[in-house]
């Protein structure tokens, strides 16, 4: 059962939409702890390259190819913007 | 297919300028690399740059052509005598008898890029850069076509890594059905903005000299290079093209199909073109761009397809990879193994990756090189393997 | 008389598509090259590409999208499998709206380019998303020669379908030029053109040509009134070609390889129930 998303989340769906030009997706429709690679949403790696480049446009923060945490950062809609709100404070 | 005859060739890249140049460089293994310092705010990374290029004055008739790739190609027409003997070939031959086929991958967007950093408020281009074939793929082409007057077959081939390499393979389909008696084939491919932001973009960069096959490999070091080759049918002398094969991985835009089944129809099909078994390969020259999974595809390929006695290696830890220009780079490289006896090795790598088979090769060794194979994998999947012979029949 | 430069080869015509915004697509274009309905009055918008997954086709810029929609309107015309044939793709100025992205981020923001849109700029971006979207591993390649890359595209696919035996698409695509480069590089609209040739007969061959290269200046010039359908756009060298297939007349056609050397082809159109040729 999709789960409600947080305006951080929200605004994040949409960058996410935009960025990747995913035809026909609602972003409002992203559930929160669906896989955003591979299954879910099936971005690959030129899709993380270019979410890394429009969040450090829009947010300010730097994602890179070879951070031992991608897989984790990048697991699901929910822990993408977790990051990002984290990283963005400070 | 009938062999032909490269009776000419020249290069001009970041290891040396000219062929002795090269060689020297090869066998003392004095790399072309250096940390980045073109154009403003460089990325931190290493790259083979040419020196001089700046310095390169065209001769007025061909300053409408002008940009760092046209000056980079008029380096290599004006090494190792070849534009004499490009010229010699039209004169025999006739003007539209001699095709000319060029690979190159970014050819003039350098000039481009350099327009749009100085726009006038008007929005047009300054002056000294409002010229339509400095602004064009066909530029470097056109460029070469009009240095040597040739009045034939002319075109540009823009398949990325396998430009240049692919152009012998065009080459020879002309000179076959008799539609040019001999061709110019080259690669020129300079540094520009584009392709040092553009795969940096896609994180293929390595912020250190690059590391073919190495277990620690972290990318690619991008080059530039002008490089060029006369083929005939015969000649006094100059190793022959004995085969070629081509093929598409049809996987990815931007990564090898995983198990090189692309790489290996190309390499199988340059074996049955020439009618010759890999056996009799002395050396391969390996794409082997220091990228993760290029190395890795082409390493588990070569170890298939070839005895453990069939020393490879790949140069890009000397010149970079020089993109469109590789093909003929590379070429060259071979060349200079058969024509001395030696065969370079895989400079800058330490460790072999464990994908590696026997045939992979850290240093330089002295070897007979009779029959060689040079491989071009490109971006977008387009490969290509020349087989080269010291002798027309191997 | 143009003298010939290269003995005749025979070859024959397989398949064809061409799409302009007022002709978009074969079924479309025909009639109206031989003047028997009007072009569309309203341009139609680009199409959506054709083949891609998902993936693959949410990246597609215009160049990719044009040069596969005529690529599998070829393929349908002719009956064939696209994974069957080795192919050439030609376009004069490249992906000119990804060279006026790449050089205005370039001067003003180097390390923001998008890693989408530059692996797309390459010259063979079309070509590759077709051995993709097909899973066709024969070869291609992607070419250039400027105002002559129609003509010497059209050659290269002939020469490999003569020298390696078998049926070669070709595949011509130009866009709109957009920004400063359009002062430099002009083109209008968008164009794509396709044509299967293969060097024997096949069961639904369109016609048979002749073909060799010449020297000479001489071009052949599409009617005015078709002219207007192309112009302006950097293909629009290929119309002859289509409406001499069009018109269906036995006639010479001379496309340009080069100043003074041409690709002369001479067609032979079956009428009737005979499709067959010797």
């Amino acid at each position: 059962m999709a789960q409600l998303q947080t305006p951080d989340q929200k605004e994040l769906a949409g960058l996410i939409v935009s960025a990747l030009n995913l035809e026909g997706v609602d972003p409002g429709t992203i559930d929160p702890d669906a896989p955003l690679f591979g299954a879910g949403l099936g971005l690959d790696s030129i899709d993380a390259l270019e979410l890394a480049l429009e969040i450090s446009k829009r947010y300010g923060v730097q994602l890179k190819a070879e951070d031992e945490d991608n897989k984790r950062i990048f697991a699901s809609l929910r822990a993408l913007s977790a990051y990002v709100q984290e990283r963005r404070a400070s | 297919m009938k062999p032909l005859r490269i009776t000419s060739h020249s290069i001009a890249c970041a290891a040396g300028i000219g062929l002795p140049a090269l060689s020297a460089a090869l066998r003392n293994g004095a790399s072309g690399l250096r940390l980045n310092d073109f154009g403003e705010s460089p990325l931190a990374t290493w790259i083979g740059r040419v020196s001089g290029v700046e310095d390169v004055r065209l001769p007025g008739h061909l300053l409408e052509w002008d940009c760092r790739n046209s000056r980079l190609a008029w380096m290599g027409l004006n090494s190792d005598g070849f534009l004499g003997r490009a010229v010699a070939a039209r004169n025999r031959y006739g003007a539209d008898r001699v095709a000319l086929v060029l690979g190159t991958s970014t050819s003039s967007i350098g000039a481009t890029e350099e327009a749009y950093r100085r726009l006038l408020p008007d929005g047009q281009y300054p002056e000294d850069l409002r010229h339509p074939m400095a602004h064009t793929p066909h530029s470097t082409g056109d460029f070469v076509r009009a240095a040597l007057e040739l009045e034939g077959v002319v075109v540009t081939v823009g398949t990325a890594c396998s430009s240049s390499a692919k152009a012998f393979a065009q080459a020879e389909r002309l000179m076959r059905l008799g539609i040019a008696d001999a061709a110019v084939v080259g690669g020129v491919d300079s540094l520009c903005g584009s392709v040092l932001f553009g795969f940096n973009s896609l994180e293929l960069v390595s912020p250190e000299p690059c590391r073919p096959f190495d277990v620690a490999r972290r990318g690619i070091s991008i080059g530039e290079a002008g490089g060029f080759a006369l083929l005939e049918r015969d000649g006094e002398r100059g190793p022959w093209l004995l085969g070629y094969g081509e093929s598409s991985d049809a996987h990815h835009m931007s990564s090898p199909h995983p198990q090189g089944l692309g790489a290996r129809l190309a390499i199988e099909a340059a074996f049955e073109r020439a009618a010759l078994t890999p056996d009799v390969v002395d050396y391969i020259n390996l794409h082997g761009t220091a990228s993760q999974r290029n190395d890795e595809v082409e390493a588990r390929v070569v170890a298939d397809l070839f005895p453990a006695a069939t020393r490879a290696s790949s140069t890009k830890g000397w010149t970079g990879h020089t993109l469109g220009a590789a093909g003929i780079v590379e070429a060259v490289i071979t060349f200079l193994a058969m024509e001395g006896g030696f065969v370079p090795g895989t400079l800058n790598a330490r460790e072999l990756d464990p994908a590696c088979g026997p045939q992979v090769r850290l240093s330089n060794e002295s070897v007979d090189v009779r029959v060689a194979l040079s491989n071009s994998f490109g971006f977008g999947g387009s490969n290509c393997a020349l087989l080269f012979g010291r002798d027309a029949h191997a | 008389m143009p003298e010939s430069m290269s003995p005749p080869y025979t070859a024959f015509v397989e398949g064809v598509a061409l799409w302009a915004p007022r002709i978009p697509g074969w079924a479309v274009a025909l009639p109206v090259l031989r003047g028997e309905t009007e072009a569309r009055a309203q341009p139609a918008p680009r199409p959506a590409p054709p083949l891609l997954a998902p993936t693959e086709r949410r990246r597609a810029p215009d160049t990719v999208a044009i040069a596969l929609e005529v690529a599998v309107g070829a393929c349908e015309n002719a009956g064939a499998d696209p994974r069957e044939l080795a192919s050439v793709f030609a376009c004069t100025e490249g992906d000119l709206a990804i060279s006026d992205y790449m050089s205005e981020t370039l001067a003003r923001t180097p390390t923001l380019i998008s890693p989408t849109r530059f692996h797309n700029s390459v010259h063979n971006a079309a070509a590759g998303y077709w051995t993709i979207g097909t899973g066709c591993m024969r070869p291609y390649t992607a070419l250039s020669a400027h105002r002559y890359t129609f003509g010497e595209g059209l050659l290269e696919a002939l020469v490999q379908a003569e020298s390696n035996g078998g049926a070669t698409l070709l595949v011509a695509y130009d866009i709109e030029s957009r920004g400063p480069l359009a002062t430099m590089a002009p083109s209008r609209g968008i164009v794509g053109a396709a044509v299967i040739v293969a060097p024997t007969a096949g069961a639904r061959s369109l016609a048979r040509i002749r073909w060799s290269t010449a020297r000479g200046t001489e071009r052949t010039a599409p009617l005015p009134r078709n002219a207007e359908l192309v112009a302006g756009n950097a293909m629009a060298a290929c119309l002859p070609f289509f409406e001499a297939m069009a018109m269906e007349e036995d006639r010479a056609v001379r496309l340009g390889l080069n100043h003074s050397l041409s690709l002369e082809i001479h067609f032979d159109f079956l009428t009737g129930d005979e499709r067959r040729w010797s």
